[in-house]
Order: structure tokens, then C-alpha cells, then sequence
């Protein structure tokens, strides 16, 4: 093949631009690490890496979710833990009082104890979470739940301020995944009262100090006593619902957990490169590189004219 | 004789002299002095000779690989007229991988997915906490920076569909010109020709133009007897002649340019600078425009569809969460702006109902008729796929094509370029004849000289 000045150089300069062309490339897989960076670089992985990175995003998410309910689900059961130390204290107030005993002012000493205890139910029944909402309250976090009415500074009567309606919300911890961390205070499995066990703690705690005051041991014995027995299990069987839930959202935390290192190792696999075999052709490039630019020097520098005197 | 071979040596000098000097410019084709031997003289004891003639310059020039190199430029011109659009709109779209060192994960910290991924992530928050005012307003912040996102993603394809129309306007001006050029070319060539001369410099200069036409469109080339050429363009005639035949012009419908012949006749651009706009302009763009504004649309939509049906927690509903209808006008209600407790987040008016806005979350794995079945972002990560595979197929091309057009240039140099290593031998070779030739006339002189002083003697 005749080779021509120009054709020399272009193919010369050709040569050179592909090697620094290859060069970039490597260099640029070689200090991120990665072997994608743009759709071009293969729009195949890059779509996949984008819906793995939704789907990451989406877990890490679902991950906080859980974090917040099991925070949800913690405080609750302190708070129904609290309540039923405080039923047992009631009970056992109840059975030492109708043991027939007990004279008149050691029933109204009964009966003073229980009004503290019922101020100290309502308190709790009524208790916040660090945003100020009512953590028995469900949909209707801003109410209170429980109000008292009160005469000569003792505690009356106990109404709940939540409507029908209210509910427990819900919260997603996996696609298509709800669950609630939260214990209604009333309604049909509510945890002060419900009407499907027939606890009312509050009412029976008020007919067990109006008993007290009264003397009546009888009713005590047997009404006041069996009613709260009902209050205690209730609560018993809201604490054990809510320990469901927190083992739920453990199970739920580890699986997010084995997901999002799952769908990381998955990028991670198809993105980054390979950085043995990617040093090793940047070395050879550059070497390829050096080796070009030396020979062109060589052979450009050198013509006829070198010969001719 | 021997100043005949005198003056034919000195031009074969001044032609090396002309190749030297034209060493480097790809235009240029080596010339060659065609000689022949003198008519020789018949006399009784044979034929005699009388010298050497120069008989024509001829030009190394091939025409088989001119034309296949301007063909060539058209393809490399189409292909990189895409490659640079589609760079600029993947730029524009602002989908890139980064190494996050915390995680040694690959993520887009940037672009619509992450900001997707950051408003329904926000909206799970909230889910679990609905009354919550700083995760209404992250919810809020995430909704504006992804409408953001789809503005200034659909403002920047929309200045590479303007780029593309003004390349197209430049190119249909060049290409005219180039055309009154050739014709102009031919003109000269033709009256050089036809008084007997040779036109190897126009010839070249009318290469080069043909060359640069051939990379804003498609062109076929044909010599004629009288040394011009017809052009034609797209399967018309342009050029015949030292006559422009007919020309390019624009139309512009629906803001978009479309390329036509001034005269009747019928234009298809196949390749070319000008063809690479208007593929770009109308494929891999407007595609991902077009997909842009559909998921744009049905984001609206979908939402709104959800949160209309909500209550804030000022007891209001009704309103929209998010305006407009496409990526380019996408934007959320300005009365969320400053007030996060107007988000209609309730389904029953109740604080701390959390159905609005887990509808709202969970649109995020809701599959849509009008994406194709695919969620929001699915539909949207196939659509990034889709158009990087539109640009990969383009560099790969356009690597080829360089590589072809590389080829046939070398290819082209080797058969019409100047080697000055040739030159200078050549130019030695001259100059020994030369000297030869100078000698005969001296020997002659010589025995002219000896006979005159033998008759004077």
C-alpha cells in the first residue's frame, strides 16, 4: 500500500484518539468504581439499577415505617403495662376490702387509694406521644380520649370523647402490607372499654369506690371484683395483641433488612466494575499508549530529507 | 533537443515543486507529468530520435473513492448530528450513576427517580404520623422539587428540539450554498476544459464542496463528458451543469421544520447532518418527551384523583394537589406552599386518619392502564432505558462509520496523496536529467565550436 503523508498522519492521529478515548473510559471505571454511569454506557442495566433503586428507596422507607410503629408499639405497651399494675392494685384493693374485715374508715381509706388510682388510669388512658397525639385514640389523635367530671375535687364520672368512626390507622410495611401499632381506647376491642369482653375500667373503678364509701362489701365482692377482673384480662389480652404486633414488626424489619442488602448487592453486581481486570487494561492502554507516541515520534521525525545533502 | 528536454524537465520540477507544496492538503491529488517520446525524424539509416514531449498533467484523483468517502461523510455527518443531540438530552435528563461510598452502592442521586423515590418515601412518613406538620411539608418540599425536576427536564429537551431546528435551517443554507457553488465550479472547469486546458485546482476545490455537501445530505454524483458534474440531493436533481436546478427550503409546522424543494420534485433525506437532526428531533427526543408528559399527566391525575377526596386539617377538601397537565407545566397547588396543614391527608376529616395519604403512597406500586400496565416508576425507568439504547445504538454506528470513513480516506490518500519521499526522488531524477540534458547542449556547443575553428584554421 502506497502510504502518503496525510494518510500517515491520520491514521497516526486515529490511533491515538481511540487509545485516549480507551483510556478515559477506564480511567473513569477506575476511580468510581462503577462500570455504568449513564444510559448510554448500557441502558439494559441502567433501567434495572434505576427500578432496583426505587425499590430500595421504597424498602428504606417501609424500613422507617417500621422503626416509627414499633416506637408506636413500645410506648403502648408501657402504657397498658402501667394499667395493669394498676387493675391488679385495684383488685387486690377490692378483695382486701370485701373480706368483712374492714371497718368503715378503712373502706373510706380503700376508697381515697381508688380515686387516686382512677385519676392515675385516666392520665395514662389519656397519654401523648412525643407529637402530642393521643396514643389511644386512633384516627382521632388531637382527642382526648377520657374526661372526667368532677365534684368537690373527686372524680365523678369518666367519659370517652371518642366518636364511632374512629379507627385504628394503618401503616405500610411491605407492598401491600398494613398493620397498626396503635390500641383504641374504646370500642369493640377497646382497651378501657369494650364491648364485646364488657370491660368499662373506669366505671367499675368508680362503682368500686362508690362501694367503699358506701360499705356495701356484697357488691363488691360480687360485682365490683368480677367486673374488674374482666378490665385486668382485658388489658391482658391488649398487652399480648400488642406483643403480636412488635414480633410482626421485628419479622417485618428483618426482612426489609435482608431486602435492602439483597437489592444492594444486586446493584452493586451489575454496576460496578471489575477493578482487576480494569487496572490491568489501563496499564496496557497506557502502555500501548506510550508505545504509539514514541514510534510516531520515531517515524515522523525521519524522512528522505534527513539524507539528502 | 536538448532544450526540449530542457524545458520538460524544468516542469516536471515545478509539478514535484506543486505536489511538495500540496503535501498535507487532504483536497489535493497528486499530479503527474505525462511524457512521451518526440516524433522521431526518418532518415536513411533508420528512425532518429528528436527528444521527449510533455504531453498532458494527470491527475491521481479516482473517482470511485471520492464518491464513496462523500457517501461516508453523509453517514458520519447523520450519526453525529444524533450522537450530539441524544448527549445533550441524556445530559438534560440528569439520570446518572454515582458511587455512594457510605453504602458501596451505585445510586442517582439526582434526576426523576430519586425524586419519585423521595415523594412517595416522604408520603409513607407521613402515612405513619398524618397530622405531623414537618412531614406535611416534606411531603410538600418533595412534590415541588419533582415538578421542578419535570420542568426543567422538558425545558431542556425543548431547547434540544430548538438546537436541532436551527442546525436544520443552517444546514439547508449551507447546502444551498454549496450548490451555487459546484455549479459555479462546473461553469469554470467546463470553459477551462473546453478551451483545452486542465482545471486539476478547480476540480479539487469542487471535490472538497461536494464533500462538505455530502455531509448535511445525502448526494449521488455524475461526470459529464464536458468535465462537470451533476448533483443530486435525496433523489433530486440540484445541479446540472453549471445551472443550480433547484434548492432547499424550510416549512415550519407546528413549530417543528421540515426540509422540501423549492422547485416540484421530491426530496428524501436519507443521511446527513440535516437528516441526523431531524431522526434525533423526531425519535429519540421527542419519544422521550412524549413519555415524559404521559407519566407527567398521569402522576396529576392519578394523585389528584386520591387527594381531592381528602380532608386537611382545617376541615377543607376538594382542592388539587398537584396543577397542570404535562411535564412542562407540572406544578403543585401554590395554596400548599406556605401551609402544610391544608393537605387534605384524612379520608374521614379525623387528624390522625392516614387514608388519603396512603392511597397517595401507595400509588407508588400501582400499576396503570396508561403506562402500559407498569407503575410510575417503571413506565419511567424503561423510558431511560429505551432512549440510552436509542443513544449506545448511535455510538456504536457512529464508531463504525468513523471507522469506514477512516478507511476509505486512507484508502484515498494512498491512491491520490502526495508521498514526498516520492517527490524528492522524483525531483532528484529531474534534476539529473536536467543536468544531462544540459550537458548535450555543452557537448554540442563543444563540437559546433571545434568544427567552426577547423574551416577558420
Amino acid at each position: 500500500m502506497r502510504i502518503t503523508n496525510t494518510s500517515f498522519t491520520d491514521n497516526f492521529l486515529n490511533q491515538v484518539q481511540q487509545l485516549q478515548q480507551q483510556q478515559q473510559t477506564q480511567q473513569g471505571e477506575s476511580s468510581t468504581g462503577l462500570s455504568v454511569t449513564l444510559p448510554e454506557d448500557n441502558p439494559a442495566v441502567m433501567a434495572q439499577v434505576l427500578s432496583q433503586q426505587t425499590d430500595s428507596t421504597a424498602n428504606t422507607a417501609y424500613q422507617n415505617n417500621i422503626t416509627h410503629l414499633q416506637s408506636t408499639a413500645t410506648t403502648s405497651a408501657t402504657v397498658m403495662n402501667s394499667l395493669q399494675t394498676l387493675v391488679s392494685q385495684v383488685s387486690q384493693i377490692a378483695t382486701e376490702a370485701s373480706n368483712g374485715t374492714n371497718s368503715s374508715a378503712q373502706l373510706s381509706d380503700y376508697a381515697t387509694q381508688v380515686q387516686s388510682l382512677i385519676q392515675q388510669a385516666v392520665q395514662l388512658a389519656n397519654t401523648q406521644d412525643e407529637n402530642g397525639n393521643y396514643i389511644f385514640s386512633g384516627t382521632a389523635s388531637d382527642t382526648k380520649p377520657f374526661t372526667t367530671t368532677t365534684t368537690n375535687g373527686k372524680i365523678t364520672a369518666v367519659s370517652c370523647a371518642l366518636v364511632d368512626g374512629t379507627e385504628l390507622a394503618q401503616s405500610e410495611i411491605a407492598p401491600s402490607t398494613k398493620i397498626s401499632a396503635q390500641v383504641l381506647a374504646s370500642g369493640a376491642d377497646g382497651l378501657i372499654t369494650n364491648t364485646t369482653t364488657g370491660a368499662d375500667l373506669f366505671n367499675h373503678m368508680l362503682a368500686l369506690q362508690s362501694d367503699l364509701e358506701s360499705g356495701n362489701t356484697s357488691a363488691i365482692n360480687s360485682t365490683d371484683t368480677p367486673a374488674l377482673k374482666t378490665d385486668e384480662d382485658n388489658i391482658i389480652d391488649q398487652i399480648s395483641g400488642n406483643g403480636v404486633t412488635q414480633s410482626a414488626l421485628s419479622a417485618a424489619s428483618s426482612l426489609a433488612s435482608a431486602l435492602s442488602t439483597n437489592l444492594t448487592t444486586q446493584i452493586s453486581g451489575e454496576t460496578s466494575a471489575d477493578m482487576a481486570t480494569t487496572l490491568t487494561e489501563l496499564s496496557q492502554t497506557q502502555t500501548a499508549y506510550e508505545a504509539a507516541l514514541e514510534s510516531g515520534e520515531k517515524i515522523m521525525s525521519v524522512s528522505l530529507l534527513n539524507y539528502l545533502s | 533537443m536538448g532544450g526540449e528536454s530542457l524545458s520538460v524537465q524544468q516542469e516536471a520540477t515545478a509539478l514535484a515543486g506543486q505536489n511538495l507544496a500540496n503535501a498535507n492538503n487532504t483536497a489535493y491529488a497528486d499530479e503527474q507529468l505525462v511524457v512521451q517520446e518526440a516524433t522521431p525524424l526518418e532518415t536513411s539509416t533508420g528512425e532518429e530520435g528528436t527528444g521527449v514531449d510533455a504531453v498532458s498533467i494527470t491527475s491521481m484523483r479516482n473517482a470511485l473513492l471520492d464518491a464513496q468517502v462523500a457517501a461516508e461523510g453523509s453517514v458520519t455527518g447523520s450519526l453525529t448530528a444524533q450522537q450530539s443531540a441524544l448527549q445533550d438530552a441524556e445530559a438534560y435528563l440528569d439520570e446518572q450513576l454515582s458511587d455512594s461510598s457510605s453504602s458501596s452502592d451505585a445510586s442517582s442521586s439526582t434526576g426523576l427517580t430519586a425524586d419519585f423515590s423521595s415523594l412517595f418515601g416522604s408520603l409513607q412518613t407521613l402515612s405513619t404520623d398524618p397530622s405531623n406538620i414537618s412531614d406535611r411539608q416534606a411531603v410538600i418540599q418533595s412534590a415541588q422539587q419533582l415538578t421542578e425536576q419535570f420542568n426543567q427536564v422538558s425545558s431542556g429537551l425543548s431547547t434540544v428540539t430548538s438546537s436541532l431546528n436551527t442546525s436544520i435551517q443552517n444546514g439547508v443554507t449551507a447546502v444551498n450554498q454549496d450548490l451555487s457553488q459546484i455549479a459555479s465550479l462546473n461553469q469554470q472547469i467546463m470553459v477551462a476544459q473546453g478551451s483545452g486546458g486542465t482545471a486539476d485546482q478547480l476540480e479539487d476545490e469542487r471535490e472538497q464542496t461536494i464533500e462538505n455537501l455530502a455531509g448535511y445530505v445525502n448526494l449521488t454524483t455524475s461526470a459529464q463528458a464536458n468535465g462537470t458534474v451533476n448533483v443530486d440531493v435525496g433523489g433530486a436533481n440540484m445541479v446540472t451543469g453549471d445551472t443550480v436546478t433547484n434548492t432547499l427550503r424550510t416549512e415550519s409546522s407546528d413549530g417543528q421544520l421540515s426540509v422540501g424543494l423549492v422547485n416540484d420534485g421530491e426530496l428524501t433525506l436519507t443521511s446527513g447532518s440535516i437528516a441526523g437532526s431531524m431522526a434525533a428531533r423526531d425519535g429519540a427526543v421527542t419519544t422521550l418527551q412524549s413519555s415524559l408528559d404521559t407519566l407527567a399527566g398521569q402522576l396529576i391525575t392519578q394523585v389528584n384523583n386520591v387527594y381531592q377526596n381528602g380532608t386537611d386539617l382545617n376541615g377543607n377538601s376538594g382542592q388539587a394537589f398537584f396543577t397542570g397537565s404535562d411535564a412542562a407545566n407540572i406544578g403543585v397547588n401554590d395554596a400548599l406552599a406556605n401551609d402544610p396543614s391544608a393537605f387534605q391527608a384524612s379520608s374521614t376529616g379525623q387528624p390522625g386518619d392516614n387514608g388519603v395519604v396512603l392511597a397517595m403512597a401507595q400509588l407508588a406500586d400501582t400499576a396503570l392502564p396508561d403506562l402500559n400496565n407498569q407503575t410510575m416508576s417503571q413506565y419511567y425507568s424503561q423510558a431511560v432505558g429505551s432512549f440510552g439504547s436509542s443513544l449506545q445504538s448511535v455510538n456504536e454506528q457512529l464508531t463504525n462509520s468513523t471507522s469506514v470513513a477512516q478507511m476509505l480516506t486512507t484508502q484515498r490518500a494512498s491512491a491520490s496523496g502526495v508521498n514526498t519521499d516520492t517527490e524528492m526522488t522524483n525531483l532528484l531524477q529531474f534534476q539529473k536529467a536536467y543536468e544531462a540534458s544540459a550537458e548535450l547542449i555543452s557537448t554540442v556547443n563543444e563540437m559546433l565550436s571545434t568544427l567552426v575553428n577547423m574551416k577558420t584554421e
